[in-house]
């Protein structure tokens, strides 16, 4: 008597654990960071800790990167679908090589490029730097676009005596006198004011999109092949993005504690510094008039067009057009 | 007759104790560099991003939790002794090769060496490119660095073989494989245990450059990260727990060689 309604039950739990398996999947997405983790990637962690992936039936999975170039050759190789990327370094990978990655959200609509001094150095402004010892890191993009720069603000380039030496060690440099300029990201300005504060210094910080500079950078990238086999997914993605960076710069507390919650190495307050620091660079009149995350058409030619110059390419021989994607962004809307 | 006892028990003691000080003296020579440290730091009031001191080291030890720091030790332990165990599974029977066929030894070893001279820490990268982001480009990089001393030790000390107790071997006819499992590797565990002590050191740094690369856990992650927050003192924290890793791998070598092959200690130092 038992046997059979003990065969059914059975067979009814399979069915059941069968459907809720097919409804509760959720579509994995592994997201490359082009760096550490930190208060510049917050958004990421944000739209994970309050749920927005999860809400388009998104598992998002982070993986950490090191540098704009590795995250676009692990997405090209596909290690990773989507992830963040310098829009430079994707232009001249495109124009370069024909990588199969596309922009398709623009995070950071002004570039982060900044000259860092301290306080009673004499360097007030861009021009200031003429005559001066600059540091910088061997491989950041800034140092593409460092002879720009000093043409648009007329510093003669011969002047000044430029020192390439490890990330890590352009703080104690600045901060022991070994030269007198850095050159960094606006990101890492709360790292270095902390470390001005600790040697009794002020930091004065020297956005380069205040000397002339404007262009796009980091931004969402994702594979041909993700664009092309998971349209779906793509346009919830960025619906999904959307929101989180909204929500990072509108509870910058909330979202550095997400950070801190998936990486305990982060901490809090340094992460809350940083995501108020690079608002501007989020949230300016480029963003502002064109939409946040939206490329401009004239921005996108304009930061080719410097791209190309500073990398001594011909700026005809490539159309950054064909590096965006912007069809997931105006779907989700 | 007692005082005969006495005087030889008074010098058992004095060698004793003059055994146990020149034992510790390394590490009583280490710990006494710690307050020199502190001391110079202190007096000439070297910045922290330079030279952090000893207690703001051990401040930034003590303020990571203990399981973060188990989690780090963790990641990098299991990819150094696997990338060891792989790389001794891969040298030896490459090392019996070596020893056996001239051919071989004329066309792999050249190659092997080209390998060597090659910086790893320069294809590091590709080999991420290549082989995706999971363990295996951190276990290739770990054994790439570890292998070659282990091939070089064993091959040396196969060779060292003497010539008689091989001919010895021949006429008693001897195969192959009895000579090279009961004469020459038994020959050759000094050397293949010097290698391996090179090695499990050369593990922990593949280990480190792999993380340096591409990874998400590990002591040398950490160190990377730590550096990219100006966290110098963390960096030491973690540098010098890397270090003190490396140190009792290489004496559990040296364990493993004293109780298996205790025989052969004598040779080898």
């Amino acid at each position: 008597m038992k046997r059979p309604f003990r065969l059914k039950s059975l067979l009814l739990t399979g069915a059941f654990a069968l459907i809720s398996q097919a409804t509760l999947a959720a579509d994995k997405v592994t997201f490359q960071l082009d760096w550490l983790p930190g208060g510049d990637k917050a958004s990421i962690y944000a739209g994970i800790d309050q749920g927005y992936f999860a809400d388009e039936g998104i598992e998002v999975k982070i993986s950490q990167g090191r540098g704009s170039t590795d995250a676009i050759s692990k997405i090209a190789t596909g290690s990773a679908d989507v992830g963040f990327a310098d829009l430079v370094a994707l232009l001249v990978a495109r124009a370069n090589d024909q990588v199969p990655v596309k922009a398709v959200y623009s995070v950071f609509s002004e570039a982060p490029h900044a000259f860092f001094t301290v306080k009673g150095n004499g360097i007030n402004s861009v021009s200031d730097v003429a005559g001066k010892k600059i540091a910088t890191s061997p491989f950041t993009s800034s140092n593409i676009f460092l002879p720009l720069l000093l043409d648009l603000n007329k510093v003669d380039q011969d002047s000044i005596s430029l020192v390439k030496a490890d990330p890590g060690s352009l703080a104690p440099m600045l901060l022991t006198g070994n030269t007198d300029v850095v050159i960094s990201w606006i990101t890492d300005a709360e790292k270095y004011r902390s470390q001005a504060a600790k040697a009794g210094k002020e930091l004065t910080v020297m956005p380069w999109y205040d000397a002339g500079l404007k262009f796009y950078a980091t931004s969402v990238i994702a594979s041909e092949r993700f664009l092309q086999q998971r349209p779906d997914v793509a346009r919830r993605f960025i619906r999904a993005y959307n929101r989180a960076v909204e929500f990072t710069w509108a509870h910058p507390q909330q979202a550095a504690e997400a950070v801190h919650k998936q990486v305990p190495e982060v901490d809090v307050d340094v992460a809350v510094a940083t995501i108020n620091s690079i608002r501007s660079l989020v949230y300016n009149d480029a963003s502002a008039s064109a939409g946040l995350g939206n490329f401009d058409h004239q921005r996108l030619a304009d930061t080719w067009k410097s791209t190309a110059i500073a990398q001594k390419l011909d700026p005809a021989s490539f159309d950054p057009e064909t590096a965006i994607s912007r069809e997931p962004k105006l779907a989700a809307e | 007759m007692s005082a005969n006892t006495r005087s030889l028990e008074n010098t058992m003691l004095k060698t004793r104790l003059k055994s146990m000080l020149r034992n510790s003296l390394p590490t009583l020579a280490m710990i006494a560099l710690i307050p020199i440290w502190e001391l110079v730091c202190w007096l000439f009031e070297v910045p922290e991003f330079i030279l952090p001191r000893p207690s703001a080291i051990a401040e930034a030890f003590v303020a990571v939790e203990p399981q973060r720091w188990l989690l780090h030790l963790g990641a990098t332990l299991y990819i150094a002794l696997a990338g060891f165990a792989l790389s001794i599974l891969i040298s030896l029977p490459l090392a019996v090769l070596l020893v056996r066929s001239e051919f071989l030894n004329k066309t792999l070893f050249p190659i092997l060496v080209v390998i060597q001279s090659t910086p790893i820490i320069a294809i590091a990268p590709l080999l991420i490119v290549i082989m995706g982001t999971g363990d295996a480009p951190r276990l290739t990089i770990t054994c790439l660095i570890t292998f070659f001393p282990l091939v070089v030790s064993a091959t040396t000390g196969m060779l060292s073989t003497p010539e008689e107790l091989i001919e010895l071997s021949r006429s008693l006819r001897g195969g192959a494989i009895r000579e090279i499992w009961q004469i020459r590797l038994p020959y050759a565990i000094p050397h293949i245990f010097s290698g391996l002590k090179v090695g499990i050191t050369l593990a922990v740094i593949g280990a480190v450059i792999a993380e340096f690369v591409a990874a998400e856990q590990g002591l040398g992650y950490f160190v990377q990260f730590s550096t990219s927050y100006f966290k110098i003192p963390q960096a030491f924290a973690a540098l010098f727990f890397l270090s003190i890793v490396s140190l009792m791998l290489f004496k559990a070598v040296r364990w493993t060689q004293k109780i298996w092959f205790g025989w052969s200690l004598q040779k080898s130092s």
